[in-house]
């Protein structure tokens, strides 16, 4: 299988803060990878320079052998805040990426509407994001990712401002969608349940400085449904995962108390 | 909660009603002196003569036409100058001092000068309401422009967007309702800005039927006056909220 995205030697540094040190990363065509680790790790920095919105301070990504730099079409962001323009309708919202890219037709127009039907918003489409729960900001969200048919997904704890039923609800939702396109997905999350859950590989980021720890190949049966979490394997590797972070997690949750 | 019975517009009419017919109880019985007070009857009558003789009609066409001017003008010059201010840190600074300096001072106070320089015709009138709008509109504008979230640009940013993509899809929208509270802030100055001016010097104007009147004791047409600016100011105000409610729907929950 091509590589579809390498990430080689990727340092970051905020002045005094080194946030980032030597990743060294290699993703498959279609692979789902989530990145796990404490608060102050520098996952979500990483996941926002693969995206462009954050220069690298040295080291190379590579999506598909090309040399990434500024945000494009190539790669769909779903953020941890839904973001979504108030004054624009879900439909509207959704064509954000192709009205940027300059690319309205009706075909796109089409793909939009069938995309957010395969988000759950069939008959949504003219409503306002006021009108709609956390939820369902989220599947808009994740539709207007999908919309521009990008590359690669990116994704910054989309259901982290969930609560608990409906973040389970989306992650079933979220594979359901994924086996549909099987798009290569880089999903950045504090939740190791979460992480197990949804992906073929979890890396394992430590902190300060913030580096790669360890990658551990996700190998429960796909499709996967929500009893999965209650079965032996899954809760060995959340127990596993939770051991290489927890000594970690602990000091960044004293750091942040003091 | 005894004060809200519903949606019922009862209590609000009731009260005007009652405070109507204390008025005209007052000002009958207790005043009793028509150089001092005017009843509401008597003031209806004013302006129902005012208008049947032609002159109500000429005063409200010059103020209006000072008003508008004036508005107009400045709301197309404060929002170029919010835009400005937003787009450029070197024109914020050169143009901070005087727009904060001139919103805080009490422009009406340069009126007579400006009638001394234009004459007591209507362009006085507009350069005092043009100095009364155009800073509550420049400032709201550029603070509109300079708080747009940070999330949305950022969203935008992400898809590959030009800066100019960035302005029309995310940050104008997002100052829409800035600027339409400076320009409805701008109404009630813009309209202390017509009167006052008119009653420093004018042929024509509500301002100046408030003044000759007030010279000949005529508190019914004094009134009169009053009234239909209280009117205008209202129905102005009512209009542009309603504009608000259905051009910047997403503000109002």
């Amino acid at each position: 299988m091509a590589r579809k995205l390498e990430v080689t030697g990727l340092s970051k540094r905020f002045d005094q803060l080194e946030a980032l040190r030597g990743i060294d990363v290699a993703v498959e065509r279609g692979e789902f990878i989530s990145v796990v680790g404490p608060s102050g790790c520098g996952k979500t920095t990483f996941l926002r320079i693969v995206a462009g919105l954050e220069p690298a301070t040295s080291g190379t990504v590579l999506l598909d052998g090309r040399a990434l730099g500024k945000p494009g079409g190539d790669r769909g962001f779903v953020f941890q805040n839904d973001s979504l323009l108030p004054w624009r309708t879900v439909l509207g919202n959704a064509m954000i990426g192709p009205e940027v890219a300059g690319s309205i037709g009706p075909k796109e127009r089409q793909r939009t509407l069938d995309l957010l039907k395969l988000v759950g918003l069939g008959g949504f489409e003219n409503y306002y994001p006021r009108q709609l729960s956390g939820g369902m900001r989220q599947r808009v969200n994740l539709a207007r990712a999908l919309a521009i048919d990008p590359d690669i997904l990116l994704m910054d704890e989309p259901f982290a401002s969930l609560d608990a039923q409906t973040r389970e609800i989306m992650q079933t939702e979220l594979l359901r969608i994924w086996e549909q396109g099987r798009k290569t997905v880089l999903f950045v999350t504090h939740q190791i349940d979460e992480a197990v859950f949804l992906s073929d590989r979890v890396l394992v980021f430590a902190r300060r400085p913030g580096r790669l720890q360890e990658s551990v190949e996700i190998t429960l049966p796909r499709p996967r449904s929500l009893e999965l979490k209650r079965t032996p394997e899954f809760v060995a590797y959340v127990d596993r995962i939770w051991k290489l972070i927890e000594d970690d997690v602990r000091t960044a949750v004293i750091h942040e108390h003091v | 909660m005894w004060q809200r019975v519903g949606n019922s517009y009862l209590p609000g009419t009731l009260s005007v009603i009652g405070g109507l017919t204390l008025w005209e109880l007052v000002s009958r019985l207790l005043v009793a002196n028509a150089l001092f007070l005017a009843a509401p009857t008597q003031i209806v009558e004013a302006i129902y003569t005012l208008t049947l003789d032609g002159q109500m009609g000429r005063h409200v066409a010059v103020s209006s036409a000072e008003f508008a001017l004036g508005y107009v003008i400045a709301s197309l010059l404060g929002i170029a100058v919010g835009f400005g201010m937003a787009s450029s840190a070197t024109f914020k600074q050169a143009m901070q001092p005087w727009i904060s300096g001139l919103y805080a001072t009490p422009t009406i106070a340069l009126a007579p000068l400006f009638i001394l320089w234009l004459g007591i015709g209507i362009w006085s009138k507009v350069l005092v309401v043009i100095f009364l709008v155009l800073f509550p509109v420049a400032i709201n504008t550029e603070a509109g422009l300079r708080t747009t979230s940070d999330r949305l640009i950022e969203m935008l940013k992400s898809f590959g967007a030009t800066p100019q993509q960035i302005f029309f899809k995310v940050s104008l929208p997002s100052a829409l309702p800035f600027i339409l509270a400076g320009l409805k802030l701008g109404i009630g100055r813009g309209l202390i800005g017509v009167v006052v001016a008119e009653l420093f010097g004018s042929r024509a104007g509500l301002g100046r039927l408030i003044s000759q009147s007030a010279d000949a004791f005529n508190m019914p047409e004094l009134f009169a006056g009053v009234i239909v600016l209280a009117v205008a100011g209202i129905a102005m105000t009512a209009g542009f909220s309603y504009v608000e409610r259905k051009l910047v729907p997403w503000t109002k929950d």
